[in-house]
C-alpha cells in the first residue's frame, strides 16, 4: 500500500465525522430563528456555500497543477489537474442546483439572469465542462495535459470573478462572509465553518481516490508499453 | 508572418467572402426570428450585431491554425527561426484584418439597412466598442483555435471552449455597450464598458503571447 492509499481511510473518517457534526449543528442551530432568512430553507445555505467553496478550491488546484505540469512535464501533476477539475465540476453542480432550490423559496424564482454572481458561476461551470470535453477529445495524453493546462489558466479568470461578483457589483445574491451587514449569527457561522471544513476534507479524500485511479492508469500504460517492447 | 497569413487568407477569396455572406445570413435570420415578437429596434440591434460577428468570426478563426496541422506546416513553424509568440502575433493581426473586414460589412448592414434607415448612432462610440471588443475576441479566439487544432473534432471544440470564456468577459460588455450606443450613448457614457473591454483585450493578448509556446510544442 502506498502512502496515499493508507491516508485514504483516516481522511474519509474525518470527512464523515465532520459532515455529521455539520448536519447536527445545521439541524440544531438554524431552528432557533426559523423566521429569519426563509426559515428551514436557509439550511440549504450550508451545503450550497460549502460546495461552492470546494469547487473554487478544486479549480484553483487544477490551475496550479496545470502550471506545474507545464514547468516540470511530470504527468503526476496532470493527474492532479484532471482529477481536481472533475471534482470541481461535481461540486459546482451541487452549488448551482442547491442555489435555485433556495432561490425559489426566498426570491420566488429559480434563477435571476440579471445577477452577475449566478451568471459567473454558471460560466465557471461551463468553462470546466469545456475543459473536460477538451480532455476527452485529445488523442494523446501529453497533448491533452498541456492543452488543458493552458486552457484552465485562462478559465481560472472566472474563479475570482465568480467569488467576488456580489462584492464588486451590487446584486441580489447575499454576501455572508466578511461583511458586517447581513452577516450570520455566531451559531450559524460556526455551522457554516464546520460544513466548509467537512467538505474540504471530503474533497481531499475524493482527490486521493481519483488521483490513485489516474496513477494506476498511467502505470498500466507504461507496463503495456514495456510488454509491447518486450514482445515486439 | 502577418503577410504570409494575409496572402493565404486572401489568395482564396472564396473563404473570406463566405464568412461575410454567412454573417449577413445570421443577421437576417435573427432579425427575422426577433420580428415575431417585435421589440424596439434599438434593443435588438446590439445583440444581433454581436451574434453575427461572434459566430461568423469563430468560423473564420477556426482554419487559421487547423491548416497548419493539416498541411503539416506546423512543424515548419516550430523549427523556423521565429519565436512562437511572434507566430501568435502574426496570426492575431491577420485574423483581426479578416474579422474587421467582416465587421465593416455587418455594421453597414445593421446601421443603414436592417435596423436604422435614417438615424445613425454615435460613430466614435460604436467604433471604440467594436475595435476593443474584436481585439479581445480575436486575441482569445486565436489562442483557443491553436488549442483546438490539436483536438479531435476541432471545428466543434473551438466554440465549445471559446464561448464560455467569452460569455462573461467580452460578450456581456460588448452587447451592453452596443445596446446603449444604439439608444444614443456617447463614448464617455460607455467608458466603464470600454475600460473593461480594454482590460480583457490586454489580458488575453498577454495570455496568448506567453502560453502559445506550450500549445505549439504540445
Amino acid at each position: 500500500m502506498s502512502r496515499q492509499q493508507s491516508l485514504r481511510i483516516p481522511v474519509l473518517a474525518v470527512a464523515a465525522a465532520l459532515t455529521l457534526v455539520a448536519v447536527y449543528m445545521a439541524l440544531m442551530f438554524a431552528s432557533s430563528a426559523p423566521d429569519v432568512d426563509g426559515g428551514d430553507v436557509q439550511r440549504i445555505m450550508y451545503l450550497h456555500v460549502a460546495s461552492a467553496w470546494v469547487s473554487y478550491v478544486a479549480f484553483a488546484v487544477t490551475f496550479v497543477a496545470g502550471i506545474m505540469y507545464l514547468r516540470t512535464r511530470d504527468l503526476r501533476w496532470d493527474a492532479n489537474a484532471l482529477s481536481s477539475a472533475e471534482l470541481g465540476v461535481l461540486f459546482c453542480t451541487l452549488a448551482i442546483t442547491t442555489g435555485p432550490m433556495w432561490a425559489k423559496a426566498v426570491w420566488g424564482v429559480y434563477w435571476r439572469w440579471a445577477d452577475l454572481k449566478l451568471l459567473m458561476t454558471l460560466v465557471l461551470w461551463l468553462v470546466f465542462i469545456a475543459y473536460l470535453a477538451l480532455r476527452a477529445n485529445t488523442p494523446d495524453r501529453r497533448m491533452g495535459a498541456s492543452m488543458g493546462a493552458v486552457f484552465s489558466s485562462v478559465g481560472m479568470l472566472c474563479v475570482p470573478l465568480s467569488f467576488a461578483a456580489n462584492r464588486i457589483w451590487t446584486q441580489y445574491h447575499p454576501t455572508v462572509i466578511g461583511t458586517s451587514k447581513g452577516g450570520l449569527q455566531v451559531s450559524m457561522g460556526a455551522t457554516l465553518g464546520v460544513a466548509v471544513v467537512a467538505f474540504t476534507v471530503l474533497y481531499i479524500f475524493l482527490m486521493l481516490a481519483r488521483v490513485g485511479i489516474e496513477r494506476a492508469r498511467d502505470e498500466l500504460e507504461e507496463l503495456k508499453q514495456k510488454a509491447g517492447d518486450h514482445l515486439g | 508572418m502577418l503577410l504570409k497569413e494575409l496572402r493565404v487568407e486572401f489568395r482564396n477569396k472564396q473563404t473570406v467572402n463566405s464568412f461575410i455572406i454567412l454573417s449577413v445570413l445570421i443577421l437576417a435570420a435573427f432579425r427575422f426570428a426577433f420580428s415575431v415578437v417585435e421589440p424596439p429596434v434599438e434593443d435588438i440591434a446590439g445583440p444581433n450585431l454581436w451574434m453575427s460577428i461572434f459566430f461568423a468570426g469563430m468560423l473564420a478563426l477556426s482554419p487559421s491554425w487547423k491548416r497548419e496541422v493539416e498541411q503539416g506546416t506546423r512543424d515548419g513553424l516550430r523549427v523556423a527561426p521565429i519565436a512562437p509568440s511572434d507566430v501568435y502575433l502574426g496570426k492575431l493581426l491577420a485574423n483581426l484584418v479578416v474579422v474587421f473586414a467582416l465587421e465593416a460589412v455587418v455594421v453597414v448592414v445593421v446601421v443603414f439597412l436592417a435596423f436604422f434607415p435614417g438615424t445613425s448612432p454615435d460613430w466614435p462610440a460604436l467604433l471604440a466598442v467594436l475595435v476593443l471588443g474584436t481585439v479581445g475576441f480575436v486575441a482569445l479566439g486565436n489562442l483557443i483555435s491553436a488549442i483546438s487544432s490539436n483536438l479531435a473534432q476541432s471545428e466543434v471544440m473551438l466554440p465549445v471552449l471559446l464561448v464560455p470564456l467569452l460569455l462573461f468577459t467580452v460578450v456581456i460588455s460588448c452587447v451592453g455597450a452596443t445596446a446603449r450606443v444604439f439608444s444614443g450613448a456617447t463614448v464617455l457614457e460607455v467608458g466603464d464598458e470600454l475600460r473593461f473591454l480594454a482590460a480583457f483585450a490586454l489580458v488575453y493578448i498577454a495570455t496568448g503571447y506567453l502560453s502559445i509556446e506550450y500549445v505549439l510544442e504540445g
